[in-house]
């Protein structure tokens, strides 16, 4: 049938080849390293000026880059016809899950020696460079067998974002525990203002493995990210999702409608209108917002979240680099991951707001980046990874069940009994199918 | 007529092949695939047989936008229908001024993209400065979450799709209308027939064939754009609310890894639309009437 | 009486203002400049911010776009006529052996939806590019073509074929009389006469050419072969980064304006040419 097919299209096709015809160049070539990165809130100039300087380092060697808003399509079909990226900048906890579908379908390269690597021009390994504690979690080594698949790039904390201006205007404090939370929004609900909002859904991974971390320490957490059995049954779980509970009281009214599609900018302008206090959100947000309107006075301010007991904590959300298991030029994209570590490309990446696990880094940073960054100094532990790899189960997604039932948690569509069930009905299907 | 046996095959051959090619071999594919699991880059596929059908009939989103997907064809056939009816039979048989400007205009929506429509609808539905809320508080009813409130997110579509889809189906009628020889009309005026025993005895008896044809249209269509809004306007959400058959289909075949259990629910979707339209084809079949 | 004509005109108007008002905004926007688009979105723009349409064309490539756009369009277009005509002629005029299946086959076609055929298409066309050791299949305009032309063939030749059996076969006997080709008697003959069925054909495709992204988007992997809508979803896409809501708005003006000039340009001919399936069935 193929066969036939092929013949038939042939004959169709030589006939007409004459009508426009562009053709790919040859990817095959040793010198040629094909690069793809997701054009974020950093943009791509950037991803320019690290290939350029790759380049430099290695003479002869072409980079061709590929940066676009929307990578998955871009590269998702391409890579189903066998046409393989050598190199991707592209993270999980996206929409299109691109990167999750390749670490479920195990299409990755193994980069653990990556990070023994000598960085190219430096005289230093890429692991005495890094941040501890970045290669040992979910996010990098997804098969938990201390092999690491994902390299970590440009980190950033999360918590609440608000306006420092509108609290000190009124004389409130940062709330420091939750029950000071639940004071406050009790006080700001008296002017008419609301105590949280947030953009999507989505939103509440970094928030909720906080919270998790807050209410268990990181062991739970460990045990929550591999669905361990039981581990939604437990007292601490069930207090951070009585938590989200009580927060929909607390919602300013028009986020859940604002929360789906491309509206969520309209959750983050009330904050900047001081409509409402706090919001779950990453330091993307202040280059995101750049161009709108605010309050007069307004100032961004950044916390970890209230401690549930005395521990507060921050998730350090880190965007992930990785070459496909298909990829044909593995030797110059790990050369080119190690690279990106180097001094010259963490400063090119800092001119542009995104900054890099390496230490020493924050020292360099200024106005709200060094805010934000300091809120690990300032006593917040932080917490990293996220849920374990498993099969792909047909109809089950962690995130939806998770995650976007908050929409319905806000809404009083759901009762947190329903939703835990819910939960622990995916956890356990997740659980048979881990990897 | 002699049958010019090589002009028949010259003038079939060419569309044929091709439609063979590029739309029966990709469906049969489809169907293939339905019975295996895969997610989309790896080498293993595994043969599942129908272990990707059944964990559909448990699958509650499955059945969620299942659910949602038939609202929309019942609502926006109805009103589309109606309103479209209403439209064509006003603008072809009253004496009415600028009757072609109204034509042209009621059309426009038909021609937009679907982005388009989900951008004009978001800014409508805004819940503090839309013009739907603006709407209803100088009526002093309170404001409505249209894409918020679980309740409401597939009606709020339901109108994006009639708003698109009305002028379409009136132009469809017109032109049958149109057809209709006045000679008929005149004779029931001798009778002293009223504007809707003209509508139902005359008009509609003759425009039937075409009303027939056009509920296939609604029902392939309202598949089409329902996903493309939804996509667009909620991305299926709050919580997944406004799920329909194709973008649960999208969300499972290239988000969940599962692009077998996707390809299963595109089959169901087949299935489905071609079923449906048998049994509207059957149930509407009424004797022609002559001329 | 009375009444009843104040009745339709307000509903008519009314309606008339529900599909123009938001269709004027989409311009209206298109003039703003970003940080217009924070507050209320009804308000008039504060002056003609012109330099959306220069960023757009440029600087996001719309222009570019654009260019591929119109190529690929009128390309499916030729193709799908050249196909379909004749296939929807044969069909509707001559009985054959098989034509119940070819006519079922086509009908069935209707029912099969592009969004969960792409990625079979695409699988096929990378095979085959992979069995011939070739990327011509990939970022090519005539492909694209050829996929939108064989994709639209159900609906074109369904519609084709009712209008043609509403032709009277008078017209074609007297041809044949006087000793034409049968392939002489369509082309000179029969197409004419078929005239605003084509342009109804044109006017659809065109819409759904135009307009169409997922397989465009699929097959045209290179930046530099991408159509319009494709561009513009780009411009879009813009999590956690900020939007460009001006550009974004000047690119949907850009795709939205050619389908509003081609339908003014043949809605005229549009209402006499539709009755599908028509009256007489």
């Amino acid at each position: 049938m193929k066969k036939f097919i092929a013949l038939m299209l042939c004959t169709v096709l030589c006939v007409s080849s004459l009508a426009s015809c562009r053709r790919n160049e040859s990817s095959n070539d040793p010198n040629t390293l094909k690069v793809a990165v997701l054009e974020s809130a950093y943009g791509s100039e950037m991803w320019e000026k690290i290939c350029d300087e790759f380049e430099k380092l290695n003479g002869g060697m072409t980079v061709e880059l590929t940066a676009e808003k929307n990578l998955e399509d871009v590269i998702g079909a391409q890579m189903k016809g066998g046409d393989y990226p050598d190199v991707v900048h592209l993270a999980t906890g996206r929409e299109a899950a691109l990167t999750e579908t390749l670490i479920k379908d195990e299409a990755l390269t193994d980069l653990t020696e990556v990070f023994e690597m000598t960085i190219p021009g430096e005289d230093t390994k890429v692991s005495d460079k890094l941040i501890p504690g970045f290669t040992d979690t979910l996010a990098t080594n997804p098969y938990k067998d201390k092999k690491t698949y994902l390299a970590p790039m440009f980190y950033s904390p999360c918590g609440l974002f608000y306006d420092a201006d509108l609290l000190e205007d009124n004389g409130w404090k940062v709330p420091e525990s939750w029950d000071e939370m639940w004071e406050l929004g009790d006080e700001a609900k008296k002017k008419g203002i609301y105590l949280f909002t947030y953009p999507t859904a989505g939103y509440f991974d970094a928030f909720i493995y906080a919270l998790l971390a807050e209410s268990g320490g990181i062991d739970f957490y460990n045990d929550v990210m591999n669905y361990k059995e039981a581990v939604w049954d437990t007292p601490e779980a069930t207090r951070v999702l009585n938590i989200i509970k009580r927060l929909a009281d607390y919602t300013e009214p028009t986020t859940v409608a604002n929360s789906t599609g491309d509206n969520y900018l309209k959750n983050q302008q009330l904050v900047l209108d001081g409509k409402a206090i706090f919001m779950p959100n990453g330091t993307w947000v202040v280059g995101e917002m750049e161009d709108a309107p605010r309050r007069e006075g307004f100032r961004w301010g950044f916390t970890a979240l209230p401690a549930i007991e005395e521990d507060r904590y921050s998730f350090t959300f880190f965007e992930q680099c990785w070459i496909p298991k298909e990829a044909k030029n593995k030797t110059a994209a790990k050369e080119f991951i190690a690279f990106l570590y180097s001094d010259k490309a963490a400063e090119i990446f800092a001119s542009y707001g995104a900054v890099q696990p390496i230490s020493d880094i924050t020292d360099s940073l200024d106005g709200d980046n060094k805010l934000f960054y300091s809120v690990y100094e300032d006593g917040a532990k932080a917490v990293m990874g996220g849920f374990a790899a498993t099969e792909a189960v047909a109809g089950v997604s962690i995130y939806d069940t998770l995650f976007e039932s908050i929409n319905s948690i806000m809404t009083g569509d759901k009762t947190v009994d329903t939703w835990k069930n819910e939960i622990i009905a995916a956890s356990d299907k997740l659980r048979d199918n881990l990897k | 007529m002699k049958k010019p046996r090589a002009f028949i095959f010259f003038c079939i051959a060419p569309a044929l092949l091709l439609f063979l090619v590029f739309m029966v071999y990709p469906t049969i594919s489809v169907f293939v695939m339905s019975l295996f699991k895969w997610g989309g880059y790896s080498t293993s596929r595994a043969f599942v047989g129908i272990d990707n059908f059944k964990a559909l009939l448990s699958d509650t989103r499955f059945i969620g936008s299942f659910k949602n997907t038939v609202i929309l064809l019942v609502l926006v056939t109805a009103f589309t229908l109606v309103a479209a009816l209403w439209c064509a039979n006003t603008l072809t048989r009253e004496n009415i001024k600028a009757k072609g400007l109204f034509r042209v205009i009621f059309y426009i929506p038909n021609i937009l993209s679907a982005v388009v429509i989900a951008a004009i609808f978001s800014a409508i539905y805004d819940p503090s400065s839309g013009l739907a809320n603006s709407f209803l508080s100088l009526m002093g009813i309170s404001p409505v979450m249209w894409l918020g409130n679980r309740d409401i997110v597939i009606f709020s579509i339901a109108i994006a799709m009639i708003w698109q889809a009305t002028g379409y189906y009136m132009v469809m009628y017109m032109s049958s209308m149109a057809a209709i020889p006045e000679s008929l009309y005149e004779a029931s005026d001798i009778e002293g027939a009223s504007r809707s025993s003209k509508f139902f005895k005359i008009t509609l008896p003759l425009i039937w064939t075409n009303l027939r044809t056009t509920l296939t249209f609604f029902i392939i269509s309202s598949i089409n754009i329902s996903f493309l809004l939804v996509r667009a306007m909620t991305g299926g959400g709050p919580d997944g609310a406004s799920e329909v058959f194709l973008s649960y289909m999208y969300d499972q075949a290239y988000t969940n890894s599962s692009y077998g259990y996707g390809m299963a629910i595109g089959v169901v979707i087949f299935v489905f639309s071609f079923t449906l339209s048998a049994i509207v084809n059957l149930i509407t079949k009424r004797e022609p009437v002559e001329l | 009486m009375k009444l009843y004509k104040i009745f339709i005109y307000t509903v008519l108007i009314l309606l008339a203002v529900t599909v123009a008002v938001p269709v004027l905004w989409v311009f209206f926007a298109s003039f703003k400049e970003n940080s217009e688009f924070y507050g209320d979105p009804w308000t008039f723009p504060k002056g003609l911010y012109f330099k959306n349409f220069v960023d757009a064309w440029t600087d996001a490539h719309m222009g570019d776009y654009f260019l591929n756009s119109v190529t690929v369009t009128l390309m499916a277009i030729a193709m799908l006529l050249i196909l379909a005509l004749p296939c929807a002629y044969a069909l509707s005029r001559f009985s054959f052996k098989g034509r119940t299946l070819v006519k079922g086959l086509m009908m069935g076609g209707l029912f099969i939806n592009v969004s969960y055929i792409v990625v079979p298409i695409f699988l096929m066309l990378t095979d085959l590019g992979k069995l011939l050791e070739t990327s011509f299949f990939l970022n090519n305009h005539f492909i694209l073509a050829l996929i939108y032309a064989s994709t639209a063939l159900p609906f074109t030749v369904y519609l084709l074929q009712s209008y043609f059996s509403t032709l009277p076969a008078a017209y074609e006997e007297a041809a044949a009389i006087d000793g034409a080709s049968p392939f002489v008697t369509m082309l000179r003959v029969m197409l004419p006469m078929a005239r605003p069925a084509v342009i109804t054909v044109i006017l659809f495709n065109f819409l759904s050419f135009w307009n169409e992204y997922i397989i465009a988007l699929t097959f045209m992997t290179k930046d530099s072969s991408k159509t319009l809508p494709v561009g513009l979803m780009n411009l879009m896409k813009a999590q956690n980064a900020a939007a460009e809501y001006g550009k974004m708005y000047a690119g949907l003006v850009m795709v939205m304006l050619p389908t509003l000039i081609l339908y003014i340009c043949v809605q005229k001919k549009l209402t006499h040419s539709l009755a599908v399936g028509g009256v007489k069935g």
